[in-house]
């Protein structure tokens, strides 16, 4: 007979995308989930009950506060990156065309949408690849770009692109955990329910309806968009 | 300043036609009168349902970025967007319909975090000199296609100044 993992202490595990904390003393009453359930009882398919990411999203409160292992960026002066491709110059217009309709500009605000446009028809889509493709950029941005940026921008801090860094992290997280389990599940996984996508951050969420604010940017979720399917 | 509604916001309660003093607010589309408007603020402050905000005419220059901060963003949209368009390009090639559905979806939300990534790249305000001497570069865009009309307009409506390829600013009179 195998024993129930007993721990003497009670810890507590946070989600990395959205921040709820899993409190091992109070458990979650309302799912059914009573007070001292360990973290190691709850099922495998246990999910985030506010984002919806999976177990292995969580981490012990402890541990989020570890300081980052620093990487090294070569001391050299950098130049500025001035050439951009055309997908990114697309992105740049697109978002200057938010920056005008922000400041009621609807005529900018359309004129920056026809270049973006333009530049979205150079770029064209990229043919022949699968979701593992995106897990293996998805996994370089979490492991190389997102700690180098962090750092870059934390020498003099800089809370804007710090902000833009959490919030693109957490979803780049969330879409990996996501195209892992769709790999695993297929279909089924989708079947039954919708896909919603937050308009300010990105953030996708799969589930019947949107929770009431956006798990990672906190938006309310008038501004999380169903995708259709079809 | 001048005063602009978000008529999503507005609950129709009509103070601003009450307190303006130059009938700005009162209009057929439910826009302020940018040339009536005389900046007061009176109706943003009588408004129960915050839909008239004050905009300002001059924003404040945005905030300085580093070049590893700016390069680190750029490297970030770059993959970012190169993953909308392997998203894009796997919701054009199949035939699952649920496969087109969370492809889309991934491709619209790389869409959104390149943008806001670019936006801390330097490229905030559509006002700033990044984002003229950016309309600046691509004016010369050989190619039929290319929209150069739409960037014309853009460098006189945004108050940017034509610069030549030399970096010279070309006086628009003389031209």
């Amino acid at each position: 007979m195998t024993l129930p993992i007993r721990r003497r202490y009670f810890i507590e595990q946070v989600c990395m995308i959205c921040g709820f904390v899993y409190d091992e003393a109070k458990g979650i009453p309302d799912q059914g989930i009573v007070a001292g359930t360990t973290w190691e009882s709850l099922p495998d398919d246990w999910i985030c009950p506010l984002c919806g990411a999976p177990k292995s999203d969580f981490k012990l409160q402890a541990e989020t506060n570890q300081v980052v292992k620093p990487i090294t960026v070569n001391g050299t002066e950098e130049e500025n990156l001035t050439e951009l491709s055309n997908a990114q110059m697309s992105a740049l217009c697109s978002n200057l065309a938010k920056g005008c309709e922000k400041q009621y500009l609807a005529e900018e605000a359309e004129l920056f949408l026809q270049l973006a446009d333009y530049y979205r028809q150079k770029a064209g889509v990229v043919k022949e690849k699968d979701f593992d493709a995106l897990l293996v950029k998805m996994n370089e941005n979490l492991e190389q770009e997102y700690p180098e940026a962090n750092q870059n921008a934390n020498v003099k801090p800089d809370r804007g692109a710090l902000r833009a860094l959490v919030w693109s992290e957490k979803v780049t997280r969330m879409l990996n955990s996501i195209l892992v389990r769709y790999e695993k599940e297929k279909n089924s996984m989708l079947e039954n329910t919708n896909i919603y996508v937050c308009e300010i951050c990105g953030f996708i969420y799969i589930g019947d309806n949107p929770p009431e604010i956006c798990p990672v940017c906190k938006v309310p979720n008038k501004k999380m968009t169903k995708v259709e399917r079809g | 300043m001048h005063a602009v509604r978000n008529i999503d916001h507005c609950t129709k309660d009509c103070l601003c036609l009450y307190v303006c003093p130059t009938g700005a607010s009162d209009t057929e589309t439910g826009q302020v009168d940018a040339s009536k408007c005389i900046g007061c603020g009176a109706c943003a402050n009588a408004c129960p349902s915050h839909a008239i905000v004050m905009v300002p005419e001059e924003y404040p220059t945005q905030q300085e970025k580093t070049v590893p901060v700016a390069n680190s963003m750029k490297r970030l949209a770059d993959s970012k967007t190169m993953q909308e368009c392997i998203a894009a390009g796997i919701a054009e090639e199949t035939d699952a319909p649920i496969t087109r559905q969370l492809a889309t979806a991934v491709a619209k939300s790389n869409r959104i975090m390149a943008e806001d990534i670019l936006r801390e790249a330097g490229y905030m305000l559509p006002q700033s000199k990044e984002a003229g001497s950016f309309l600046n570069e691509i004016l010369d865009t050989k190619d039929p296609a290319f929209p150069k009309e739409a960037v014309e307009k853009l460098l006189k409506l945004l108050n940017h100044k034509e610069e030549s390829k030399s970096g010279k600013e070309v006086n628009k009179m003389e031209k």
